[in-house]
Formats: C-alpha cells, sequence, structure tokens
C-alpha cells in the first residue's frame, strides 16, 4: 500500500484552520478512537516547523507565525504520544525542547501522588538499550520502511532526552470538587505561560484536552466534581489559548442512556457524561465525530468521520466549513487514508 | 455469518509474510523467557497461555507488554475464568511473576498441569490429520492448516523460520495445558496473592500500593502478570467497589502502572456481564480504559448446540459460544478497524487440552436437513399451499 | 382553511413575531428559546442582536458558554466562577440606558442559581423596561436536583416565560413532514437516533430537501390577557438579506413553497374523467340506450308473493339433460 501524506488532503482544511477562541469537539467511541486525528491535528500545527527541523535550523514558517499545543491527556501517556507522533516524522521531544511543545501528563499520577513510576526509566531503559544501535537515524521518518525498522511503543530508547527534569507535567487530583480542579486548571495554565512566554506576535497556541470527559467519569458527584464544573474548567483553560480541540467519548451507554426517551434509569456517570458531552457539542465550533461502520467491519475502512457545525457556529463571511461525511482508513504502517463514500 | 470455505486459513497470509521480517530482525529480549518481538512492528509480546487468542490480538501474536486485556463473559459459566488460568499458567512456565486480586491461594492450585509447548501439542494434532490433510489440495496446503486462521499456531507465531534446527532449543513461547491435571512447578510459590482489605474507603488502594510496590522493588528483567478474575464480582468485592470513583480511578492506576513499567508488565481482567450489563456507562468507560476487549457469549445449552455449530464435520466438537472482539490491544490505540480479524463472527470451543477460537460459520446446508425441514415448512409456502 | 381565515392569521401573527424579535413595547419581559444540537439558537440570537442594532437597543450578553463577546452587544457579561448576586450586579451596572439583554443561559445550572438569577433579574427587568431573552438547550438532560420535591428548571422557566420559542431545523421539518404524508415514521436526527457515536445528525444537505435553508420558529406567546396565541414561522438564513433590512423577513410557515406546495392549477372539478386518447364518455343517447337496456333476470326481482322473489327462470335447451332426481327447477 503506498504511504499517505501525514495530513490527508481531505482534512486539511479542517486540521489547520483554527478560529479565534473556537472549540473543537472531538468525539470517538470504543471501536473508533480518536488518537490519529489528535497525531493529525498535531502535525497541522507543528509539522512544517519539524520537517525543517531535519534540515537544520530554521525553525520559522514562511509566514513568520508560529504555532505552539499544549497536549493534555488523560489516558495515554508521553511514550504513546512520542512514539505515534515519530511515525507521522514529528520530533516532540525535540519540539518540547523549543518551547512549541508541551505534554502535560494526566495519566501517571492523577490519582496516586505516591512516586511509582520513579523506578520506572532506569528499569525500562536497561531492558530495552540493546535495540538502541539497530535505531535508523532519529531524524528518518519511521513508519515507513520495512517492519523490522518499525519500533514504536519500545519505551526508554530516547530516555535520556525525554526525562529531562520538568519536561513532562504530571497532574494531580488532590482533594475535593472545585478546589481539587482549580489546582489543576492552574498546574495547565502555568505549562500554557511557560509556552507563552517566547512567544511573539501573531504566534497561536492549541490546548488539546485528550479525554478530560474521564476525569469527570472517575470523580463524580461524591468528588463534587459534575459536568457544571467540568465545563467552567474547560472555559477557564479556553480563556487562555486562540483555541483549543477537545476529545471525548460519545459512546451509546454514555450519550443516549440519560435521553428522556429511555425508559430505564440512568446513573449518575451517565447523565453526567452525557451533559458534559452535549454542553460542549453546543459551544463547540464544529465537532468531528468518529465511528464505525454501521454495516460492520470492512477490510478497508477504519471507520466514519462526520464533520458537522457544532451549537457555536455562526455564518460569517470567510467561513466555509462545510459540513460533510468521510470514511477514514488506517494502514498498518500508521498512515490514514480519507475518502469520501463510494471512492477508494 | 459467512459460507466460506473452511479449509483455508483466513489470516495465515499475512501473518507469514511478517514472519520472515522478524526473524532477520535480532530479538533484543531474548533473554527474558517468553518474550519475542511482535511480528508485525517488533514490540515486545508475551504468551496469554491459549495460542489461539494470541493470534487474535491484531497481528502481534501475544499480548503486548504494557496492555491490559478485558475479558468479559455472559452468564454464570467461567470460560473467561479458563482463559485467566492459562494466562497465569503460562506466567508460571515462564517464571514471570503472577498477581492474583481478590481470591484465595486455592484458585492458584486449581491452574492447568503443563503437557507441553504448544508447538509440540499441535504436532501431535497434525499427526492425527495426517489422512485428512492427504485430501487437501497442495496449493491450499501451503496457506495453512484447516482453520489456522486463528486456530493453530502451528507456523505462525514462531519468529524462526521453519526448518531451521534450533527450534527445539528455543525457549518456548507459548504452551500446553490439561484442565483437569493441576500444574506443578517449582514457580507456583512465586505467585502472590492480594487480598481485598475491608476499607472505608476505595477497596482497591491497598491492592494498588501492593502492585505498585511490588512492581517497583523487583528486579529489573522480572516479568510481571496482574490477573484479576471476576472484577467487582459482589462475593469478592464489597458493595461500594462499583462506584466509578474507585473502580475507575482504579483502572485508570493501572493503565498508569502498565505505561510506566510498558515493558515488564501485562495484565488481564475477567467481568462478568450479568451483573454489570455492556450497555451501562460505567461498564462502557471500563472497557474506554482497557487496551483489548474480548466479549465471550456462550450459548445457553452447550450439549444441544449442534444445530448451530460451526462444525462441519463429526470429527471437530461444535463451539460452546461466540467470542467478539470489540477493541484489540495497540491496533484500536492507532485508530483501529483495519485489521482482518475485526468484524469477523468467532466461535470458541473450550476442550480439555486447549481453547481454541476460530471462525464461526452456519453449518453447510446438508448436514443440517433438520433446520432446513424447520424452515421449510414454517417459513416457505408448500408447492400444494400454492396451487388451487 | 379559507382564504380569508389565513390572511388574516398572517398579518396578525406576522405582526407578533415582528413585535417579538424587535423586542418592541415589552412585548415579552421573558423569552424562552428552546434550542437543540440539531438546531442552535445562534442565528436567532444575531437575527435579536441585529433587530436591536436597527432599533438603536442596548444589548447586555450574560454569557453562561461564550468566550468571545458577539458583534453588536454593548455590554458582554462573563459568568465564570461567579454568584448570582455578582451577575445581577454587574448586569445592573451594564444597563445604564435603560434596555434590553438578551442573555444567553446555559442548560444546565442547578435550579437554585437559576431561581435566584430570575427572582433578581425579573423585578430590575421590569423596572428598567427589559426584556430578557433565555436559552435552554432542550437536549443536555436535567442534572439531579438538590431538593427533590421543588419543580426542576425547565418547568419553572416555562411557566414564568410569556412566550417559548422552540428551534427546529426547516429541513428537517421537510423531512418529517414528507414522511407524515406518506404515512411513514417521521425520521429522527442527531442524538434522537440513538446511533453510537453520532452526536448531531445535521449535514448540509439532507436528501430530498433541496436547498431547504432557515430555521423553524415554533411559538407560544401567551397574552395578558390569558389567550394564548401558537404559530410556526420561518426565520431565512442571514445570508439571504442584509444586515440593515428592515421590513419583516420573517413568513409564516405555511406560507413557505416547500413546506406547502400550491396545489396543482388543475383543480375543475367538472373535469374529473381520466385522461387518455381513448374517447371514455359517452354521449347522451348512448346513455338513454344503457338506461333502457333490460337486465337478464331482471323479473325474478320482483317476486309477488312469499318465496317467489328469487326464483330463476330457466328454460331448458336442448343440450341439456334433464335428471328428474337432481334437477329441480
Amino acid at each position: 500500500m503506498p504511504s499517505q501524506p501525514p495530513l490527508p488532503p481531505l482534512l486539511t482544511s479542517y486540521l489547520s484552520d483554527q478560529r479565534e477562541s473556537s472549540l473543537t469537539l472531538v468525539s470517538s467511541i470504543l471501536g473508533a478512537t480518536s488518537n490519529w486525528l489528535v497525531l493529525r491535528y498535531l502535525y497541522a500545527a507543528l509539522g512544517t516547523s519539524s520537517s525543517s527541523n531535519i534540515s537544520i535550523g530554521t525553525d520559522e514558517l514562511s509566514n513568520g507565525a508560529k504555532r505552539k499545543v499544549v497536549l493534555v491527556s488523560f489516558l495515554r501517556g508521553w511514550e504513546f504520544w512520542r512514539a505515534e507522533a515519530k511515525r507521522l516524522g514529528l520530533d516532540l521531544a525535540r519540539l518540547a525542547d523549543k518551547q512549541q511543545f508541551a505534554f502535560v501528563d494526566g495519566l501517571s499520577e492523577l490519582f496516586n501522588s505516591s512516586s511509582s513510576a520513579s523506578s520506572a526509566p532506569i528499569n525500562t531503559g536497561s531492558t530495552v538499550r540493546t535495540t538502541l544501535p539497530l535505531r535508523s537515524q532519529p531524524g528518518a521518518v519511521p513508519g515507513r520502511g520495512p517492519p523490522s525498522a518499525v519500533t514504536p511503543g519500545r519505551p526508554g530508547t530516547e530516555s535520556l532526552r525525554q526525562r529531562e527534569p520538568g519536561a513532562v507535567k504530571k497532574l494531580h487530583f488532590t482533594g475535593h470538587g472545585i478546589a481539587a480542579l482549580d489546582a489543576m486548571e492552574k498546574d495547565v495554565i502555568s505549562e500554557i505561560n511557560r509556552q507563552k512566554s517566547s512567544m511573539t506576535d501573531g504566534d497561536e497556541m492549541l490546548l488539546i484536552l485528550d479525554q478530560p470527559d474521564f476525569l469527570l467519569a472517575a470523580t463524580g458527584a461524591s468528588m463534587g466534581v459534575g459536568a457544571t464544573e467540568m465545563a467552567e474548567w474547560v472555559t477557564g483553560l479556553q480563556q487562555q489559548v486562540h483555541a483549543t480541540v477537545l476529545t471525548m467519548a460519545a459512546d451509546s451507554p454514555l450519550i443516549h442512556n440519560a435521553s428522556t426517551s429511555g425508559n430505564q434509569l440512568s446513573t449518575p456517570i451517565e447523565t453526567e457524561h452525557a451533559a458534559f458531552a452535549i454542553g460542549m457539542a453546543h459551544r463547540a465550533w464544529s465537532v468531528m465525530q468518529l465511528r464505525t461502520l454501521e454495516t460492520g467491519a470492512a477490510r478497508d475502512v477504519s471507520g466514519v468521520l462526520r464533520i458537522s457545525r457544532g451549537g457555536g457556529w455562526t455564518a460569517e463571511a470567510e467561513d466555509n466549513l462545510g459540513e460533510r461525511e468521510l470514511l477514514y482508513y488506517i494502514q498498518r504502517d500508521g498512515g490514514v487514508r480519507v475518502f469520501g463514500r463510494g471512492e477508494s | 455469518m459467512s459460507f466460506r470455505k473452511r479449509n483455508i486459513g483466513l489470516s495465515a497470509g499475512v501473518d507469514r509474510a511478517a514472519v520472515p521480517n522478524a526473524s532477520t530482525q535480532p530479538a533484543p529480549l531474548e533473554s527474558s523467557p517468553g518474550i519475542r518481538p511482535s511480528p508485525d512492528d517488533g514490540r515486545p509480546t508475551t504468551s496469554t497461555g491459549a495460542p489461539s487468542l494470541d493470534n487474535l490480538l491484531a497481528g502481534h501474536a501475544g499480548l503486548p507488554m504494557g496492555k491490559l486485556l478485558l475479558i468479559e463473559e455472559n452468564g454464570t459459566t467461567d470460560f473467561a475464568g479458563a482463559l485467566l488460568r492459562y494466562y497465569a499458567a503460562e506466567g508460571v512456565v515462564q517464571e514471570q511473576k503472577i498477581h492474583v486480586v481478590g481470591v484465595p491461594e486455592q484458585w492458584g492450585r486449581s491452574l492447568p498441569g503443563l503437557i507441553g509447548t504448544a508447538e509440540s501439542l499441535d504436532e501431535k494434532r497434525s499427526d492425527k490429520r495426517k489422512d485428512e490433510k492427504m485430501k487437501i489440495a497442495w496449493r491450499y496446503e501451503r496457506l495453512g492448516e484447516f482453520g489456522a486462521g486463528v486456530a493453530g499456531s502451528r507456523d505462525v507465531p514462531n519468529p524462526t523460520p521453519a526448518g531451521e534446527q534450533e527450534t527445539t532449543a528455543k525457549p518456548a513461547f507459548c504452551h500446553a495445558f490439561d484442565l483437569t491435571k493441576r500444574l506443578t512447578h517449582p514457580g507456583i510459590t512465586n505467585m502472590s496473592f492480594i487480598p481485598l482489605v475491608p476499607s472505608r474507603e476505595s477497596p482497591f488502594t491497598s491492592i494498588l500500593k501492593q502492585l505498585q510496590t511490588s512492581i517497583s522493588s523487583s528486579a529489573s528483567n522480572t516479568m510481571h502478570r496482574i490477573v484479576i478474575p471476576s472484577l467487582l464480582n459482589p462475593t469478592i468485592y464489597p458493595p461500594n467497589a462499583c462506584q466509578p470513583e474507585y473502580v475507575l480511578q482504579f483502572f485508570h492506576s493501572l493503565k498508569a502502572l502498565l505505561s510506566a513499567n510498558t515493558a515488564r508488565v501485562t495484565a488481564m481482567i475477567t467481568l462478568p456481564l450479568s451483573l454489570f450489563p455492556r450497555s451501562s456507562g460505567l461498564v462502557r468507560w471500563i472497557e474506554l480504559l482497557s487496551d483489548g476487549v474480548i466479549e465471550l457469549c456462550p450459548f445457553p445449552h452447550s450439549a444441544d448446540a449442534t444445530a448451530t455449530s460451526g462444525a462441519a464435520t463429526s470429527v471437530e466438537e461444535p463451539p460452546q459460544g461466540m467470542l467478539k472482539t470489540h477493541r484489540l490491544p495497540v491496533l484500536h490505540e492507532r485508530g483501529g478497524g483495519s485489521d482482518q480479524n475485526v468484524g469477523q463472527d468467532w466461535a470458541f470451543i473450550l476442550s480439555r487440552r486447549r481453547f481454541e477460537i476460530k471462525p464461526f460459520s452456519l453449518p453447510p446446508a446438508d448436514g443440517d436437513t433438520e433446520a432446513q425441514d424447520a424452515s421449510a415448512s414454517s417459513g416457505m409456502p408448500k408447492k400444494s399451499d400454492l396451487e388451487f | 382553511m379559507a382564504p380569508v381565515n389565513l390572511s388574516h392569521r398572517r398579518t396578525h401573527n406576522l405582526l407578533l413575531i415582528s413585535k417579538l424579535l424587535s423586542l418592541r413595547d415589552t412585548a415579552s419581559p421573558l423569552t424562552l428559546l428552546q434550542d437543540s444540537l440539531e438546531q442552535p439558537a445562534t442565528p436567532l440570537i444575531k437575527e435579536y442582536i441585529r433587530r436591536a442594532k436597527l432599533s438603536k437597543v442596548h444589548v447586555t450578553f450574560i454569557a453562561f458558554e461564550t468566550l468571545k463577546k458577539p458583534d453588536g452587544v454593548d455590554a458582554f457579561v462573563s459568568t465564570r466562577r461567579k454568584s448570582p448576586a455578582d451577575i445581577a450586579k454587574e448586569v445592573a451596572a451594564a444597563y445604564q440606558p435603560a434596555a434590553t439583554g438578551p442573555s444567553r443561559h446555559p442548560g444546565f445550572h442547578l435550579p437554585s442559581f437559576l431561581g435566584s438569577f430570575i427572582a433578581s433579574t425579573g423585578p430590575s427587568a421590569g423596572k428598567a423596561d427589559a426584556s430578557l431573552v433565555v436559552t435552554w438547550h432542550q437536549d443536555v438532560p436535567a442534572l439531579p436536583q438538590q431538593n427533590h420535591y421543588s419543580p426542576s428548571p425547565l418547568p419553572v422557566l416555562t411557566y414564568l416565560a410569556t412566550s417559548i420559542i422552540t428551534l427546529h431545523s426547516f429541513s428537517h421539518i421537510l423531512a418529517q413532514k414528507a414522511a407524515r404524508d406518506r404515512s411513514l415514521a417521521a425520521p429522527v436526527f442527531g442524538l434522537e437516533e440513538e446511533q453510537d457515536g453520532v452526536l448531531l445528525g445535521r449535514l448540509d444537505k439532507l436528501a430530498g430537501t433541496g436547498a431547504a435553508e432557515g430555521i423553524v420558529l415554533e411559538l407560544e406567546h401567551r397574552r395578558k390577557s390569558g389567550r394564548g396565541v401558537l404559530e410556526w414561522y420561518l426565520l431565512p438564513p442571514a445570508s439571504q438579506y442584509s444586515p440593515q433590512h428592515v421590513k419583516e423577513v420573517v413568513t409564516l410557515l405555511d406560507d413557505n413553497v416547500l413546506y406547502n406546495p400550491p396545489m396543482e392549477p388543475d383543480t375543475n372539478p367538472d373535469d374529473d374523467e381520466p385522461k387518455s386518447t381513448f374517447e371514455l364518455g359517452l354521449t347522451d343517447r348512448q346513455r338513454r340506450d344503457r338506461e333502457g337496456v333490460v337486465l337478464p333476470y331482471f323479473d325474478a326481482q320482483h317476486g309477488d308473493g312469499p318465496g317467489e322473489g328469487g326464483r330463476i327462470l330457466y328454460d331448458m335447451g336442448e343440450e341439456d339433460d334433464f335428471d328428474e332426481e337432481e334437477d329441480e327447477i
């Protein structure tokens, strides 16, 4: 199969134009996850400067404006994002060094602050260190070659660089309700401000929140967090940045069980999730909905992407957010093909 | 439901192609027993103890390290428990450290007995089938053994090219176990059982703490397996365990633990769906937090299940249930959907010696005259009814 | 419906919506906009603001989920992490030039907050001769209340509101009407599809609806006299008229060509025979002859005595073989 461009042509306009103070909602389900799309957002914002990295030196975009990204991930660790971005040709560790990218870790120590991961880098490094000489040059694009050259997900390959102190900010949920959320908000904002310190005029900051709905699910009313508090939390972060991308689960049990038409009693987790997700869709400029094919799995289709205008969309002269439904296919090498129904 | 030709291996083709590549790469983790690089992308994997389950996992021919597999089961049967025992027994044999949560030590004594490597069992099996094999046209034969799509593991998972002499010298990746025997292995005493401590707070806090300390204090080349049978089962867990803030935080922390020790830990968890249906938001979150989700739907009356069986010949046992893959490790994390095993209807058969997963298909028409008659009399009007 | 009646309704109700949307004479102190993901209220809010600008009305925007100040708004009050009392104070400070305040209200606020907000704003709004426009997201599920016995927020709002506008997407209304006309089940969209992974069903072009743009407003207005008015309107998309347009752009839904296609021009009641190249009609003479034909067994129907009616008169033909035992005439 031919290798695909990092940004599918049909999606380029959706991925790269983020309106000021807009919210983009990416919804996913169990069988159709959103990680690939988040990676494409990363690439759209950082990609061009990263590829010029390889030819050493110039990291300015042609128009002079730089984009910066802060990625807050609640379900996946730094290793995953780094390895998967590498397959696209994005060196996140290097971008983090250059203060163009920051990762905020909402996985490692969110609920247990006892530092358990302290021994991890040493261990993982030692078991896999033998592989280091085998790797191709760091600048080369992995994932395009034969499988033997691909070693994504293997930990510790760049343990020295990535474990620099302060490179990865870890979020903690301690305490109760709004106070706990405020503390986390402060952590994220401090990371945003650290990036902002190196910003010049015209630079844009993109914030990607990866599944903050988990936070809502795992805390709930008994810990003083509800849909309203979460929505406020998102608003607080939104105010700090140019644009926000938010991913969220939209599985049927989480959305539809709470609807009034359903006969069964819904549990608080379902009601709160539905209220949060639908409330966010009402605020969103655009909503990218991922789902699997209704007709069952197919060999050359991974899922369906429906792009819709959110409740916050307003018709403005220059805007042309076309609503459409596309199919996508994720190849074994990580490349993504996006095409319309009936095309191939 | 498909009426495909059943003697053609379904996924053997691609996996075979990947094997030479994998074998050219000097496997770095050879040193730790039971770990081998995935033929798909070279990441370290370990066996689940059931070769056909290994082969189901999105081309990695094993459970990738650092991943969490959730096995859900409908009804009151315990097929998932059998899978879990295979997984634990495989870990014992590979001298990995096993952590079992919430069950007493008797559980460890009921692990199935070792009867050799998975390859050796398959050798025997294929001997039995010699006559049958002769009938297969030669050009189909190299596509794999009967039903080798996932059921057979003879060729597929072995990274050594066939014909190489060291096959026997190499440590086996997967072993065969007999459910009627009991495992006797020196490593069995090395299993640790983590009891549930009654507490007013989350019952999972102490479990997590013990897992963390024992994993971080162990030698860096020790492999760990976390086994959690029948999660949230009210006979094991206190009623407040199913509060989302407890169980979801536990899953999240477990995920953090796995990702912090990516190369050393795997986990397998079973969940009774009768108590916690898939249509509930809580279970959906548990699934979303897992790397792989497999659902077992046993047929209600296995004894007389022949009417819907996938058995083409009387030689084969009828399947005992359906198996659905909702999410597969690594594949779905990347976006999902493109694996050839996804969307397939699977049936499973648990026999004394193996847990076999194979494509589910309706029986061929001639073997099922009863059902045909039934459908003819009820559905289609007879010719005499139509004439007047 | 008689045409006279319709035209009367048209003049009357168009005047009413014009008054309501332009917030003239405080026709409706509290207007409730019920929207959904399928048809958000954003375009209608913009229309409110546009009209307010034209008539030089002061607009205060109380934002619960909007970050940026929309165009044409005079005062923008952000409410994040503010108590109801603070918000009310800020709003009061904002409307110095005694005017109106369209506000957006998110669908998920606690009833206590909601109540105090309405209570605190209500009187001051009356004093200041202001109208309040509140948005309610219908599809956000209601969260459990602290006090189980007090009415939930939506009934409170609908009870207090003087007019309630429910928004629908025009293309969906058309699709549903098309289904209804064929006696099919009406299609559902978006969340109501209950499909895994689908939040929004709205797509630019829905099959069969053509270029149906616009918003359908379902208005329920409660007059002081106690009489209610129910009407369906259509608001065309903002791109179809200039922002300075003064004349009424809203039309009755029943007047829309797509919704209510005009009858076929060919409605002559005399001409009720099917069209064909064959002459199927009868001339007068043919019709007279037809009436003159005596049908067989006509006599048998005039039975004189009991048992006589219905007797079959039959003349034996030569080919008939009469059998005494079997046949009886």
